[in-house]
């Protein structure tokens, strides 16, 4: 509908010469590319600005920029293997300084959950009474066998712990987590809790008959 | 947040963090507040990872966190202030300039570090500017202190918000997150500290920091368990009373200028008779840059400066440069014409600015088409017929001037792009200048012969050498410009703010 020109023949809907064409002209050709990545500048830049402060800004930023990458703010990703393995690069190997924090500004969950794998004074402090004071006690023993099987998970107890403590423990014990590079992942505790058994939780279920019935079909391979 | 600037604050990002720190940060700058289990979720990365990340970008004054209700914290990025990033150059420069190397040193340590207590920055600058002193000599605290006051009293640092002292001893629960206060007048407050020493020195053995491993290294942090006196009472940079600083010197300098303009026949000095001051001020006033305003005669006359206007001249001389520089002076005389006149029409601009008819046409399409000019329909008749409407062309500052900036973030990211570029291309010809170089360092300490170094120079061919000569040359007209479109960035970013506000 709008599109249509009458009759076959050009007809622009408005006064072509208030726009600056006269009637008849040849109006330029129709892009049919789009225009060049790099195109073409009619005029060169201005060169740029050069003086002391110039200079000393360039110097600067420069420098920030190295000094940057070797403050603790910077955090390396891990590198994928590199192609050959160099001697040297275990010598190259910037030292950077630990950085703690301030957890008494931060929300309390940025805290990282502590993974028991160097058991921290507190905790061992805390095993120690336990085990001097009542080992015949049965539920000490499976709490023993609990931290024994969940090693490497945050504790819920234990972290109670923690978090009733002021938070200059907290920092102490955050610097020895992360000296002693304990700084695992902890997602979801359920998923890792049921991951670290080998065994599926429904198998030795009471009441299953699971030995009797793999003699019975003899047809079915057995692993 | 426009793309531009997305894509600007994820490599500035990405230079000064790492990858994992940028890709926190641009997922908060696209999506707004989250809390921490989402960041997680959307990004794919370990809840440790992210927990560090936003430590990190939390102490650098990037991200701030607000607990809501239903006790869910979130966390929201500022992306004008990663934007900020590429000013520190030009922060620590100033400090340079008014509170020379102390208070250079002090900004930078503040900006490297985000917030740091009075202290700590003491005992830093202190260590830092006697490593630059002659052998025996040492920089002493108090005069840093000194110097950290004086940035104090003018606004230059200022307190982070704190954490209120709460008065009970029994803390009950403990808070999901702290909620940090803030009072105007204790902002500048310095604490009343006794800093006694002086810097210390690297020992020798010390300053290799590429060659040891980590285990030789003693743990510095774990030396001085001494209490921290001022323990919690963080400070930053003012970014903002900087920017004050700079907006002053644009406007001295164009007013410079300008007076050169005038009196470039006057001696130019200092003691300037009253009578000559009332002139020179008079002079300003009718000026048509309209910097300085007449307001009332009290005492003799007032005069005030009128920031706005100021500004809006600074950004229009931008926008102005830039059309002559892109488009040709022809154009800019066009620009100028229509940034005059306000409105005008196809056949006035032809007449007035005395270029033919076809050229015109072009340069104003060329314009039109770059954003610079644009078309005002103003309809004869009540149906918006096009054969009977005026179209006029005028000059919308404002919009302009937003298109201009966002040009700047652009440029800037490419320019930064290039650099990353080129320097990655020549990565392998760089590492191994660095290795000839430490080489050659190590050997001096022993003491080699010239033969020796000689040998090892030539490890490097001269084709190489040459390569690295314009590699260098190329990095540093790549980095140089960042700092120039930043000005520019300002110049726009400043005026934009100050319309904005009074609308």
């Amino acid at each position: 509908m709008a599109g249509n020109k009458g009759r076959g023949r050009a007809a622009y809907t408005f006064n072509i010469e208030a726009v600056g064409f006269g009637r008849g002209d040849k109006l330029p050709d129709v892009a049919l590319k789009p225009p060049p990545l790099f195109p073409d500048t009619d005029y060169k830049p201005v060169p740029l600005k050069a003086g002391e402060g110039e200079d000393y800004m360039l110097a600067l930023k420069q420098e920030l920029r190295e000094t940057m990458k070797r403050m603790p703010y910077y955090i390396e990703t891990p590198e994928e293997k590199q192609d050959i393995e160099r001697y040297s690069k275990r010598y190259m190997k910037v030292y950077k300084e630990e950085w703690i924090p301030d957890w008494r500004r931060l929300p309390r969950e940025m805290m990282p959950r502590k993974k028991c794998k160097k058991a921290g004074p507190k905790s061992e402090k805390a095993k120690d009474t336990g085990k001097g004071a009542s080992l015949t006690n049965t539920a000490d023993v499976l709490k023993k066998i609990e931290e024994l099987e969940k090693r490497g998970d945050g504790e819920k107890s234990d972290e109670e712990n923690e978090e009733k403590e002021g938070s200059k423990e907290k920092s102490k014990e955050g610097d020895e987590e992360e000296d002693d590079d304990a700084a695992e992942q902890e997602e979801y505790d359920e998923e890792e809790q049921e991951e670290e058994n080998d065994y599926i939780n429904s198998y030795f279920e009471d009441g299953d008959d699971f030995g009797a019935d793999s003699d019975d079909n003899m047809d079915e391979a057995t692993y | 947040m426009t793309q531009a600037e997305i894509k600007l604050c994820s490599l500035l990002l990405q230079e000064h963090f790492g990858e994992i720190v940028e890709k926190i940060g641009v997922h908060l700058i696209r999506t707004g507040s989250q809390p921490l289990r989402v960041i997680a979720h959307d990004t794919g990365t370990s809840l440790d990872q992210v927990k560090k990340a936003l430590c990190v970008l939390i102490q650098h004054n990037l991200v701030i966190y607000q607990v809501h209700k239903r006790g869910v914290v979130e966390y929201e990025a500022q992306c004008s202030r990663v934007l900020r990033m590429l000013r520190y150059p030009r922060y620590i420069y100033t400090a340079k300039t008014l509170y020379s190397d102390t208070g250079e040193l002090i900004v930078e340590e503040l900006l490297l570090n985000g917030k740091m207590t009075m202290s700590a920055v003491v005992k830093k600058v202190a260590d830092r500017l006697t490593e630059t002193m002659e052998d025996g000599k040492t920089m002493d605290y108090a005069e840093v202190s000194n110097t950290f006051v004086r940035l104090a009293d003018t606004h230059f640092v200022q307190r982070c918000p704190w954490v209120p002292a709460t008065e009970n001893s029994d803390p009950g629960p403990l808070p999901l997150a702290p909620i940090l206060v803030i009072s105007e007048k204790d902002m500048y407050l310095v604490p009343k500290l006794s800093l006694i020493g002086k810097g210390k020195r690297r020992r020798s053995s010390d300053e290799d920091a590429a060659g040891e491993p980590k285990a030789k290294r003693p743990k510095h942090n774990r030396d001085n368990k001494e209490p921290i006196p001022d323990d919690g009472i963080y400070w930053q940079a003012n970014l903002d009373r900087f920017h004050q600083h700079f907006r002053d010197q644009a406007i001295v300098s164009a007013v410079a200028n300008r007076m050169d303009q005038i009196f470039r026949s006057l001696p130019v000095g200092y003691n300037i008779s009253k009578q000559v001051l009332d002139q020179y001020l008079t002079l300003l006033a009718d000026d048509p840059l309209e910097f300085v305003g007449k307001s009332g005669d009290s005492g003799g006359g007032m005069y005030v400066i009128n920031l706005h206007k100021a500004l809006g001249s600074l950004a229009t001389a931008t926008l102005e440069s830039v059309v002559q520089e892109r488009f040709g002076s022809r154009c800019a005389r066009i620009f100028r014409l229509v940034l005059q006149k306000k409105h005008l029409e196809q056949k006035q601009v032809e007449d007035f600015a005395m270029i033919p008819a076809k050229e015109a046409k072009d340069m104003l399409y060329k314009m039109l088409s770059g954003n610079f000019i644009s078309l005002q329909e103003i309809p004869k008749t009540p149906d918006h017929a096009p054969s009977r409407t005026f179209y006029l062309y005028t000059v919308n500052i404002l919009s302009a001037a937003r298109m201009l900036l966002h040009r700047c973030y652009k440029s800037i990211a490419n320019l930064i792009e290039r650099r990353q570029f080129e320097t990655k291309e020549n990565k392998r010809l760089l590492e191994k200048s660095q290795r000839v170089e430490a080489i050659i360092a190590s050997m001096q300490a022993t003491g080699a012969e010239d033969a020796q170094l000689q040998e090892i120079e030539e490890m490097i061919t001269v084709p190489e050498r040459q390569q690295l000569e314009t590699l260098k040359r190329n990095v540093n007209k790549l980095d140089a410009s960042e700092i120039q479109v930043d000005e520019t960035i300002f110049l726009l970013e400043s005026y934009i703010e100050s319309t904005m506000k009074r609308q």
